[in-house]
C-alpha cells in the first residue's frame, strides 16, 4: 500500500519543485525586486548602476558560495574572510606592475594555495575530531597574521587586463556589467553542476546531510569534508583576487576579514542553506550575497544613514527566516 | 550441526572479540556460512548481533580475532572494503541519505539504477520515483530501496539486519522471496530477526549467540523454535509474555477519554473510554493513523476535531508539557529519540523531575531514590550507564518507561514498545505493564505484534484508515480475528 502511494509522479509537479527549489527562487526573486525598487529610487538606472552591484557584490558572492559548499558538507568556515585578505595581499605583492600573462598565472596560483592550506584544515579536522568552528577560528587569526606578514601596509597592485577581467574596466569603474556578471554566472554554475551531479559533489551532500548514512553506504566521508573544505579555500581565494581586481590594490587589515566572514555566514542562511548541513544550493547563497550588498546603495537612496544598513540588514534575516519558518510550520500542519 | 565437511564456507569467523571501553560486546564469535544458504543470527538484546553485524560490514574493526571470506583472511577496514569483499549489509536503519533523491543516492554509491529498478519491481515498488527525496518517502519503502542497493551490488553474502522489524506482512513475503531468490543463485543470505517464526520458515541453520559468544550452530527445523530460545536464554523459559498477567483488578473510573477525534485526513472520528487498572490494546495494520492518533493524545499535535478528556475534564494541550501535568505520558514508537543519548541514565530517568525537583536546591537525594527505584524495578543492565545511547534496544526502552515510572503519571501511551526487543525483556516489559494497571494506572498499547495482545491487554480495538473499526476482549481475541479486523473486514461477514 505504501509503495503505491510513494509519488510516482514524472510529470512536473509544481507543488514538489516550490518544496525543493521555493526557497532559492524566492532569493533569486527578492534579488529581482531590490534591483527593481532600486532603479525607481534613483533619477538614472542604467549599465554602470548595474556594473556597481554586480562587481562589488563579487567577494561576497565567492565567499557565499565557498561557505555554502563547506556549511553543505557539515561544516563551517570562520576564516574565509582572513583566507580573502591573505590571497589579497599575496596577490597585490606579487601582481606589482606585471603584466597580464603573469598576473593571470599567478591568480591560478593563488587559487591554489588558498586550496590547499584550506584542505589541511580540513584535514586536521577530521583527524583531530577537533569542532571546525574551533579550528577556522584559530585558523583565522593565524592567516590574518601572515596576511599582515606579506603585505605590512595597504599597496601592490595588479594589471589593467586583470581588473577589466572581474569589473569590465581597466579603472575598476564603469558601465560595462557584463565581465563581472560572468564572474558570477560562470563560477556559481560550475559549483552548483559539481554538488549536484559529479559522485563528489554528492557525497559532500550525504556527509553534511547524515555522516552515519554516509558512512554506512561507502561515501568516504573524511575526503568528502577535505574536499569541501579546498573548495571552500578556492573560492576564498578568488574571492581576495576579486577585491584587489575592484579596488586596484592590496589590504590586509584583519578587521575587514572578520567582516567578510560574518558576511558570508548571512548569505548562506538568508540563501537557503541549513547551519546543520545537507540542505540548500551554491545558487542561493550567492543571489544572497548580492542581495546583503544591495541592501547599502538602496539604503543610501533612500536617504537612510549608512549605519543603519548593518540593522536593516540583520532585520531582513531575522523576517526571512521566520517567514520560511512559519510556511514550513503550515505545511506540517496540513500534511 | 556444522557445515558438512568438504564444503568451504563462504564467511568464517574466528575467535572474533570486541569492546567498546569497558563494555565488552563480543568475546569470541565463531559463525560459518555456506555458500548457498539462508543462515540465521540469533540472540537476545546485547547479545552481539548488531555489532557482529558492523564488524562484518567494515563498520566497527575487530580487537581480536579472524574473518575470512571463502578461505582468505579480509581485512574489513571500512564499509567500502566489506562491499569489495562481496559483504553487503542492509543496516536496522537505512543507510540512505534523507536530502538527496533516491537516484543521487545510486549515484552518490556508484550503483546502476537499472539494477536497482529491476529489484524494486520484483519487490512491488516499481513505481518509486527517483527523483522524490529520500526524507518525504515512507520508511518501509525506504527498507525495499536499501535491499535492493544492496543485491544491486551482487554481494556472495548478503546481510539484512531486522529488515522485517518495521515491514507490514505483505512487504516482509516480498523481502522472502528475494531471498529464496538470491539463495538459488548460489549467494548467502545472514538473516537477524527476533521473529522465530520466519527463521523457522525461511533459515536452513542458525548461529546463537548469548553474552557475546556463539553457543550454537543449528538447524532451525531440528530444534525447533524452543529450542532456539533456549539457546538464546540458556535456560528453558516457561510460558508466554502474558503469563506475568496478574489477577486483573476491577476497571476503575474512566481516566482518559477521546470523543470523535479527527486529525487531517488521518485520523477519522476516533471515540473510547480508558479506565484506570485496564490495558486497552490497539490493533492496527501500517500506516492506518496510529501514528497521529498518538501524537493528538501526547499533546504533541492540537486535534482538528472532537475533544479529550481526563477524568471527565478537557484537555487543550497545547505542548506535551500540558498532557504530562495532567498525567498523559507517551512512550514514543522511536526509542533514540525519546533518549538524551549522550547522557547518563540517571539523567535520563530524572528527565521529567526536573521541572519539579530542581525547583529548589536540595533535589539530589529524592531524585536518586527515585531512579534507583526504577533501575531496580526494571532490572535495567547499567554497564553502560554514563551514555543513554549505548545501551541495548531494550534496555533504552526500560529507561524509556522508566522514566515516567519516577515521575508518576495516570495514563500510560505505549506506541509499539517491543519493537526489535528480545523475548526475555518483551516479557519483562509486558510484565512492568500489567502491574502499573494493577497499580491503578490506565495504559493505551498500540503493538504491532499482534499475537501478544490477546496476552498483555484487556479489550483490544482495531484502528483500520484512521477509525475504530472493531472491539473485541482480549481473551476471545486471535491474531487472526485481529488481522482480519485490522484489514478493514467485518467479522460477520466473514462468518
Amino acid at each position: 500500500m505504501t509503495a503505491e502511494t510513494a509519488g510516482r509522479s514524472t510529470r512536473f509537479d509544481w507543488s514538489t519543485w516550490l518544496r525543493r527549489r521555493g526557497w532559492t527562487a524566492g532569493v533569486w526573486l527578492l534579488l529581482l525586486l531590490m534591483i527593481l525598487w532600486y532603479s525607481a529610487l534613483i533619477p538614472k538606472f542604467g549599465g554602470f548602476q548595474i556594473a556597481s552591484i554586480s562587481k562589488n557584490s563579487l567577494p561576497l558572492v565567492y565567499l557565499a558560495i565557498g561557505q555554502a559548499v563547506i556549511v553543505i558538507a557539515g561544516g563551517i568556515d570562520l576564516s574565509v574572510g582572513a583566507m580573502l585578505i591573505l590571497s589579497n595581499s599575496i596577490a597585490a605583492q606579487l601582481m606589482f606592475e606585471q603584466p597580464f600573462g603573469v598576473t593571470l598565472a599567478i591568480a591560478v596560483l593563488v587559487i591554489l594555495i588558498g586550496a590547499v592550506i584550506n584542505g589541511v584544515v580540513g584535514w586536521i579536522i577530521t583527524v583531530s575530531r577537533v569542532p571546525d568552528i574551533v579550528v577556522t577560528l584559530a585558523t583565522s587569526f593565524s592567516l590574518s597574521g601572515v596576511a599582515l606578514l606579506v603585505l605590512p601596509s595597504p599597496g601592490g597592485g595588479t594589471s589593467e587586463g586583470f581588473r577589466a577581467m572581474f569589473t569590465g574596466s581597466t579603472t575598476g569603474s564603469g558601465s560595462n556589467f557584463w565581465p563581472s556578471l560572468v564572474a558570477i554566472a560562470i563560477p556559481m554554475a560550475l559549483a552548483a553542476w559539481w554538488m549536484k551531479n559529479t559522485r563528489t559533489g554528492l557525497s559532500l551532500y550525504a556527509t553534511g546531510s547524515s555522516p552515519t548514512a554516509a558512512y554506512l553506504s561507502g561515501v568516504r566521508t573524511a575526503r568528502a569534508k577535505i574536499v569541501s573544505y579546498a573548495v571552500g579555500g578556492g573560492f576564498s581565494a578568488l574571492a581576495g583576487l576579486s577585491a584587489l581586481a575592484i579596488t586596484g590594490s592590496g589590504e590586509s587589515r584583519a578587521a575587514t576579514g572578520s567582516l567578510f566572514t560574518l558576511r558570508s555566514v548571512a548569505a548562506i542562511v538568508l540563501g537557503g542553506v541549513a547551519l546543520t548541513g545537507g540542505i540548500g544550493s551554491v545558487v542561493g547563497a550567492a543571489a544572497a550575497g548580492i542581495i546583503l550588498f544591495t541592501l547599502s546603495p538602496i539604503l543610501s537612496a533612500m536617504g537612510i544613514d549608512p549605519n543603519s544598513a548593518q540593522v536593516v540588514q540583520g532585520v531582513l534575516i531575522v523576517v526571512v527566516m521566520m517567514v520560511a519558518g512559519i510556511i514550513e510550520l503550515r505545511r506540517q500542519r496540513a500534511g | 550441526m556444522t557445515i558438512e565437511p568438504g564444503v568451504r564456507p563462504l564467511l568464517s569467523t574466528r575467535a572474533v572479540a570486541k569492546s567498546f571501553g569497558n563494555v565488552i560486546a563480543l568475546r569470541s564469535v565463531e559463525l560459518d556460512v555456506a555458500p548457498g544458504e539462508i543462515h540465521a543470527l540469533l540472540g537476545a538484546n546485547g547479545a552481539g548481533k548488531s555489532t557482529l553485524v558492523k564488524i562484518l560490514s567494515g563498520v566497527y574493526q575487530a580487537d581480536a580475532g579472524d574473518v575470512e571470506v571463502e578461505g582468505e583472511s579480509v581485512r574489513l577496514s571500512t564499509p567500502a572494503a566489506a562491499v569489495a569483499a562481496g559483504l553487503a549489509t542492509v543496516f536496522q536503519d537505512p543507510a540512505l541519505i534523507p536530502d538527496l533523491t533516491v537516484g543521487q543516492n545510486l549515484r552518490l554509491t556508484g550503483i546502476d539504477e537499472g539494477e536497482v529498478r529491476v529489484w524494486l519491481e520484483r519487490m512491488d515498488g516499481a513505481s518509486l520515483d527517483f527523483g522524490a527525496l529520500i526524507r518525504e518517502l515512507p520508511l518501509p519503502l525506504l527498507r525495499l530501496l536499501d535491499l535492493a542497493r544492496a543485491l544491486a551490488l551482487e554481494p556472495s553474502l548478503l546481510m539484512l539486519d531486522e529488515i522485517t522489524a518495521a515491514l507490514p506482512a505483505d512487504q516482509a513475503e516480498h523481502v522472502f522471496t528475494v531471498m529464496e531468490e538470491w539463495r538459488s543463485r548460489g549467494n548467502s543470505v545472514l538473516f537477524i530477526t527476533h521473529r522465530l517464526g520466519e527463521v523457522m520458515r525461511m533459515c536452513d541453520r542458525a548461529t546463537v549467540l548469548r553474552d557475546g559468544r556463539t553457543v550454537a550452530s543449528v538447524a532451525p527445523q531440528e530444534v525447533g523454535e524452543s529450542g532456539l530460545v533456549e539457546a538464546m536464554l540458556g535456560e528453558v523459559v516457561h510460558g508466554e509474555p502474558g503469563a506475568v498477567r496478574t489477577a486483573r483488578a476491577g476497571v476503575g473510573q474512566v481516566l482518559l477519554e477521546a470523543v470523535d477525534i479527527g486529525s487531517g485526513d488521518k485520523v477519522n472520528g476516533v471515540s473510547f473510554r480508558l479506565h484506570a487498572g485496564e490495558v486497552l490494546g490497539l490493533a492496527a495494520l501500517e500506516g492506518q493513523g496510529q501514528d497521529r492518533l498518538f501524537e493528538v493524545l501526547a499533546g504533541d499535535r492540537r486535534p482538528d476535531r472532537g475533544e479529550i478528556l481526563v477524568k471527565g475534564a478537557s484537555l487543550r494541550a497545547r505542548s506535551p508539557y500540558d498532557a504530562v501535568a495532567r498525567g498523559v505520558v507517551l512512550v514514543p514508537p522511536d526509542r533514540l529519540l525519546a533518549l538524551l543519548p549522550q547522557r547518563s541514565v540517571r539523567e535520563n530517568l530524572g528527565l521529567p523531575l526536573y521541572d519539579r525537583i530542581r525547583r529548589w536546591f536540595s533535589v539530589a537525594r529524592d531524585e536518586k531514590e527515585k531512579v534507583a527505584d526504577a533501575i531496580d524495578r526494571l532490572s535495567i543492565d547499567t554497564r553502560a550507564a554514563r551514555q543513554a545511547g549505548r545501551l541495548s534496544g531494550g534496555n533504552q526502552q526500560k529507561v524509556v518507561l522508566g522514566r515516567w515510572l519516577t515521575a508518576g503519571f495516570q495514563v500510560l501511551l505505549c506506541f509499539d514498545p517491543t519493537r526489535g526487543i528480545d523475548v526475555r525483556t518483551k516479557a519483562q516489559i509486558y510484565g512492568l505493564i500489567r502491574e502499573l494497571a494493577a497499580d491503578g494506572a490506565a495504559v493505551l498499547l498500540y503493538t504491532s505484534e499482534l499475537a501478544e495482545i490477546p496476552l498483555v491487554c484487556d479489550r483490544v480495538q482495531v484502528l483500520y484508515r484512521g477509525s475504530i473499526v472493531d472491539e473485541q476482549p482480549a481473551e476471545s481475541a486471535t491474531e487472526e480475528s485481529l488481522l482480519t479486523a485490522a484489514h478493514g473486514i467485518r467479522s460477520e461477514e466473514v462468518a
